[in-house]
């Protein structure tokens, strides 16, 4: 570039370095899209896909007014009012606008590529907040990570149109709103903050992380001496604003004035105000008497404030604290007492080589980016320490919060990494001079250089395995629809199996329009989106009573079961198998959960988890195993005519290459189902219910 | 306009003559002449009878899918094995496909005859057991006492079934039928008295008995849950001619003498409830909808009031005309029923009821259930979805917040006067250069872009 100036150059690398990152952000996601085709992921998805799809056609009024009656037989759904609908209104805004553009753009392919969009956007807003907390080196290095970090790619790629996808956009802006209006301390900054708070909070329930950490920054300014009225502006609008706005969301309702998890950030809130307050009396009045009021105030508001939280919690108006938060702060509550939360895969703790795999060489650079972060304390920077080490702890709690936890590792190790690679390139580049005075410093001056020049490779090195590693495990781990799976075959080549959406067309097209389907949670958005059918119970789980009602059928034994089909209206019944293709996240592996939130409510009382395991505890579906197991609905259905079948070369008929083990149960036939439709590999397995017998019992 | 006409009457005969196809199969042809009546009493009300043997060899109950008769009559209890096509799983799929059957055995009936009872929820005696009654035998009897009177109070209440003015006793000639106490659907159309018990007679008791008292069922009746109808009697006799002309006296006890047996009336009743004469019920026509439209909805919201209609037909002489009763109930179902009401009879056979919708929002059914003996079981239901209400039909203002109103209004008012306040207060000291100072303190990021570009 001869003909700009060397400012200008340096905008036009910036600029395409952080372009360049944003659209490898975008392609890198790509991955599923190439490889199967433009399909919405997973279970969540499907029901945000089929809500847009809803909104795109009715409009949003009747999006909002929504009541569900395909959803939670007989009970339905209020969709309106139980979900977060930033997402849906978004992508429904895009669609519209290219629709308006005369881009005759498909609703689902909208959905499929808005997670690569937005983080494409997260990149860009990453590369600012960086910037605000050091330089835009540090930030060009943060974009580059986070664009390519598997931790927030396992959220986002083609075809996981979930609320993740555009809430971690969102909490980044809100972030860098927020540096900005601590900086700055203006109203417009604030209110932004404000404005991009309620867009995080139409979006995702993970913001009350958001709500949380904010007034804890507040607080440690506070404690640190360093509040001041720019903290105190930005932190006063953006609770007003922030609050009433958020309010708006009838999912979220009146819960900023009334749970517990709120209860943080209204009493930072009024902290603020007293605090602010006592600064102003403190300057009008003499030492003595401001400490007499200030002794006498403090005493009665404690006293006060206890008396009201304690009274409020008694009535019932403070919320108690509820079970998801409960878990978050002990690992070990969820699993104890709320069955239905730890059955959740992603609910789980984070197992220590799972940072590794999500975050590799930033695991390392972390530590490094904090101590630059402490050795230049800031505003800024004292939030960015919060925000780590909370997001941290978090992350080690559930393995869903890996999402929150991964944008700050980047933009630490990002501040790590530019200010290493400042403080060392300066050591070699000037290479010339040091020739010059090599004479005179020379121990110094040579061992610096080399010393720099190794570092830099060791950094080098370190960051294109990093970039090895996200490509790898974004390819092998994070690209895969779940909807279909594929596997290897001997010779190397690619198996399909499209078992799932062969099941749910053969739903759609061979059941009657009303049909309630009953399949245990899981596949109840699945059902719903792509077959068009009733379910008993999904994904959204709201209703333990229900979802326990189905728990019951399931491990009962088929008269039992028949009685509670019955009562639901049920007309077929859904079971995922993976015995025959070996697809471990099957019905029976699940099945100890299903008995376990089966046996938590009163009617379930009969089933006892103990029933279904041996003498010697082990939960087997061999001959060995328990009679209550082997003679249950879920094992009749799964394995219904199975015995017959070989599976596998060397291994008698009926094997089960999941649970690696002969079935016990093989001669047996079903009393009050019929088998409806088996897929080509077995993986879903339809039942229908018979009707009562024509001449009687 | 003629030829369509025609059509018509030759397809609505065509559909009448095909109710009325009736198989009769029995032992030896002679049963023609001994159950005459009965069969007179059945053509006389235009059932065309085809008689043939239990085991002839071209036995056929249905040709290429389409069943060729709408009734069956088994009276030949000798039978070992049917003849031609028709064997006990053929019998249970025709009652399955809706066909009603009419079975008469007596003492010697095979294992055929067992294995349909088994099917349909009955259980027969074993073979050569009979029905045996030493307190109410008929002075015919040839002293096995199984020629027994039964007094029509032990008939089944239901008119539908067995008519109203059974007044004469009734002779019984056959075994016992005890019923599945599982099934629901059984009726004991007429049991045996308490002294009866069933056995053989000819041996001496040694067991036992398989039926004693008045839980021998001497007909037996079931209603499928299709509405196929099977009457079940262990008596061939209790059919003849012999029993219906016959004069009835009792030996024992009260000594009930009568000059006719309540037979006839009885049998022809029972094959006029079996073979679907009467007490057949229809839904012709269900119709909801909010008080004060007219279109029906899917979609109620809570609390909403309802108008619900259903209008019940009744088969009578042929003809469907509207069905008369005050004991209809309706159900507003979502698992349990949080509504139960019986229906107002509007005359003419609708039914109407008004109510309120529950305060709860889901997917509901109305739900009619009409299960009267006797009588087809009416069972009609309608999926609603109960919504909650919309955004816009919550009450705009709440007298109870009028304080939080107040308190909101007042605040805008006085934000907005305030900013008058503030933005117009002169200060005491030299205006222009305090507002200066009060900017560049207030933002000071503005004044440096403003210094930049400028």
């Amino acid at each position: 570039m001869p003909y700009l100036s060397s400012e200008k150059q340096l905008t036009f690398i910036k600029l395409a370095v952080l372009s360049m990152a944003a659209i490898l952000s975008f392609a890198t996601r790509l991955f599923s899209v190439l490889r199967f085709e433009s399909v919405i992921h997973e279970f969540d998805p499907y029901f945000n896909y089929r809500t847009t799809r809803y909104l795109t056609e009715e409009g949003f009024y009747k999006f909002h007014n929504w009541f569900d009656d395909q959803a939670w037989y007989p009970l339905g759904r209020i969709i309106g009012g139980t979900i977060y609908p930033g997402l849906m209104v978004t992508s429904a805004t895009l669609y519209n606008i290219m629709q308006f553009l005369n881009i005759t753009i498909d609703i689902r392919n909208v959905c499929v590529f808005l997670a690569p969009f937005f983080s494409s956007l997260t990149t860009i807003v990453t590369y600012l907040l960086t910037k605000e907390l050091k330089d835009e080196g540090a930030g060009l290095v943060a974009a580059a990570m986070i664009a390519i970090v598997p931790g927030y790619i396992s959220r986002s790629v083609a075809g996981s149109y979930d609320n993740e996808g555009i809430a971690i956009f969102c909490m980044l802006l809100t972030y860098y709103f927020w540096i900005k209006a601590v900086n700055t301390g203006t109203i417009l900054w604030a209110t932004m903050t404000a404005l991009a708070y309620f867009y995080m909070v139409s979006s995702w329930g993970g913001y009350v992380f958001l709500i949380n950490l904010i007034p804890l920054h507040v607080l440690a300014l506070m404690m640190l001496g360093r509040f001041s009225a720019r903290v105190y502006v930005a932190y006063s609008t953006l609770y007003c604003v922030g609050t009433i706005l958020s309010m708006q969301i009838s999912f979220v309702g009146f819960q900023p004035v009334q749970s517990s998890e709120h209860m943080l950030a209204l009493g930072t809130f009024g902290l603020c105000q007293l605090y602010a307050f006592a600064q102003y009396l403190r300057a009008h009045l003499s030492p003595a008497n401001f400490e007499l009021l200030f002794n006498t105030l403090v005493t009665t508001l404690l006293a006060t404030l206890g008396t009201a939280v304690v009274v409020l919690t008694v009535t019932g108006k403070i919320s108690p604290w509820t079970g998801r938060f409960y878990s978050l702060l002990d690992p070990s509550y969820a699993k104890n007492h709320i069955p239905i939360i730890a059955s959740v895969s992603e609910h789980q703790p984070t197992s220590w080589s799972s940072f590794y795999f999500d975050l590799q060489v930033l695991v390392f650079l972390f530590p490094a980016g904090l101590y630059f972060c402490f050795s230049k304390l800031t505003d800024a920077n004292i939030f960015i320490i919060l925000y780590g080490v909370l997001s941290i702890y978090f992350a080690g709690v559930m393995v869903r919060l890996m999402l929150v936890l991964a944008p700050v590792m980047c933009i630490v190790s990002g501040v790590a990494t530019s200010s290493l690679l400042s403080l060392h390139v300066k050591d070699i580049e000037p290479k010339v001079e040091k020739h010059d005075k090599k004479k005179k410093h020379e121990n110094n001056l040579v061992f610096r250089s080399e010393v720099g020049a190794l570092f830099v490779c060791v950094l080098g090195c370190l960051l294109t395995s990093y970039v090895f590693h996200c490509t790898w495990v974004t390819s092998e781990a994070y690209s895969s629809p779940s909807i279909v799976l594929s596997a290897r075959s001997n010779d190397g080549s690619r198996i399909i199996f499209d078992d799932f959406r062969e099941a749910y067309t053969w739903l759609k097209m061979n059941t009657p329009e009303d049909a309630k389907v009953m399949s245990w949670w899981d596949y109840g958005y699945q059902i719903t989106a792509m077959a068009n059918r009733t379910v008993i119970v999904d994904n959204n789980t709201w209703n333990n009573t229900h979802i326990s009602r189905v728990g019951q059928a399931m491990a009962s034994t088929e008269e039992r079961a028949y009685e509670i089909m019955r009562e639901l209206d049920v007309d077929y019944v859904l079971v995922i198998f993976g015995g025959l293709v070996g697809y471990s996240s099957d019905d029976i592996n699940k099945f100890l959960w299903m008995v376990r939130i089966g046996g938590s409510t009163d009617r379930g009382a009969h089933i006892r988890e103990s029933d279904y395991y041996t003498p010697a505890g082990e939960f087997r579906i061999d001959g060995d195993g328990s009679q209550t197991l082997l003679n249950c609905l879920m094992y009749k259905m799964s394995y219904y005519k199975f015995g017959q079948v070989y599976t596998e070369g060397g291994r008698p008929p009926g094997y089960d290459r999941v649970r690696a083990a002969e079935i016990g149960n093989k001669e047996f036939n079903l009393e009050v189902l019929e088998e409806a439709y088996t897929t080509d590999h077995w993986l879903v397995r339809i039942y229908k219910v018979k009707p009562l017998p024509n001449r009687g019992a | 306009m003629k030829f369509s006409l025609i059509l018509g009457i030759t397809t609505c005969f065509s559909v009448a003559l095909a109710d009325q196809e009736t198989l009769v199969l029995v032992d030896n042809l002679n049963i023609r002449e001994t159950h005459s009546q009965f069969f007179k009493s059945l053509q006389d009300r235009g059932y065309s009878l085809t008689i043939k043997l239990a085991d002839d060899a071209n036995l056929l109950l249905s040709k290429y899918g389409e069943y060729l008769y709408k009734n069956l009559i088994i009276f030949a209890p000798s039978v070992v094995e049917f003849g031609g096509q028709i064997d006990t799983e053929i019998i249970t799929k025709f009652i399955d496909d809706g066909g009603n059957v009419l079975v008469a055995g007596n003492a010697a009936s095979g294992d055929v005859y067992r294995e349909i009872a088994t099917e349909c929820g009955f259980e027969m005696d074993e073979e050569s057991a009979a029905v045996i009654d030493h307190f109410n035998y008929d002075i015919l009897d040839d002293g096995d006492h199984t020629r027994i009177v039964v007094s029509p109070k032990n008939l089944i209440n239901a008119p539908t079934i067995v008519g109203m003015h059974n007044t004469q006793p009734i002779l019984f000639e056959g075994t016992g039928i005890i019923l599945d106490k599982e099934n629901s659907l059984v009726l004991p159309i007429l049991t045996a008295d308490s002294t009866a018990y069933s056995y053989n007679p000819k041996s001496q008791v040694k067991e036992y008995p398989h039926a004693v008292g008045k839980k021998t069922v001497l007909i037996a009746a079931l209603q499928a849950r299709n509405n196929a109808r099977i009457i079940y009697s262990g008596s061939l006799f209790f059919f003849s001619d012999e029993a219906f002309n016959s004069p009835v006296a009792k030996v024992q006890g009260d000594k009930v003498k009568s000059d006719l047996s309540g037979n006839k009336a009885l049998a022809v009743h029972l094959s006029e409830w079996a073979f679907g004469e009467r007490g057949q019920l229809r839904v012709r026509r269900v119709h909801h909808h909010r008080q004060g439209e007219k279109e029906s909805s899917n979609t109620y919201t809570i609390t909403d009031t309802v108008v619900y209609k259903i209008e019940i037909e009744e088969l009578k002489n042929g003809k469907w005309q509207p069905f008369e009763a005050n004991d209809v109930q309706l159900e507003f179902v979502r698992i349990d029923p949080f509504i139960r009401t019986t229906l107002r009879n509007k005359g003419n056979g609708v039914y109407e009821s008004i109510f309120k919708v529950p305060d709860v929002w889901g997917v509901y059914q109305f739900k009619v259930d009409y299960d009267r003996t006797g009588y087809t079981r009416l069972y009609h239901t309608t999926q609603v979805s109960v919504r909650p209400l919309q955004h816009t039909q919550y009450e705009r203002f709440i007298p109870s917040a009028y304080p939080y109103y107040v308190s909101a209004f007042s605040m805008m008012i006085g934000v907005f006067l305030f900013s008058f306040v503030f933005l117009y207060y002169k200060e005491d000291t030299p205006k222009s250069k305090m507002r200066c100072v009060y900017i560049f303190k207030l933002s000071p990021q503005h004044s440096d872009i403003q210094d930049g570009s400028v």
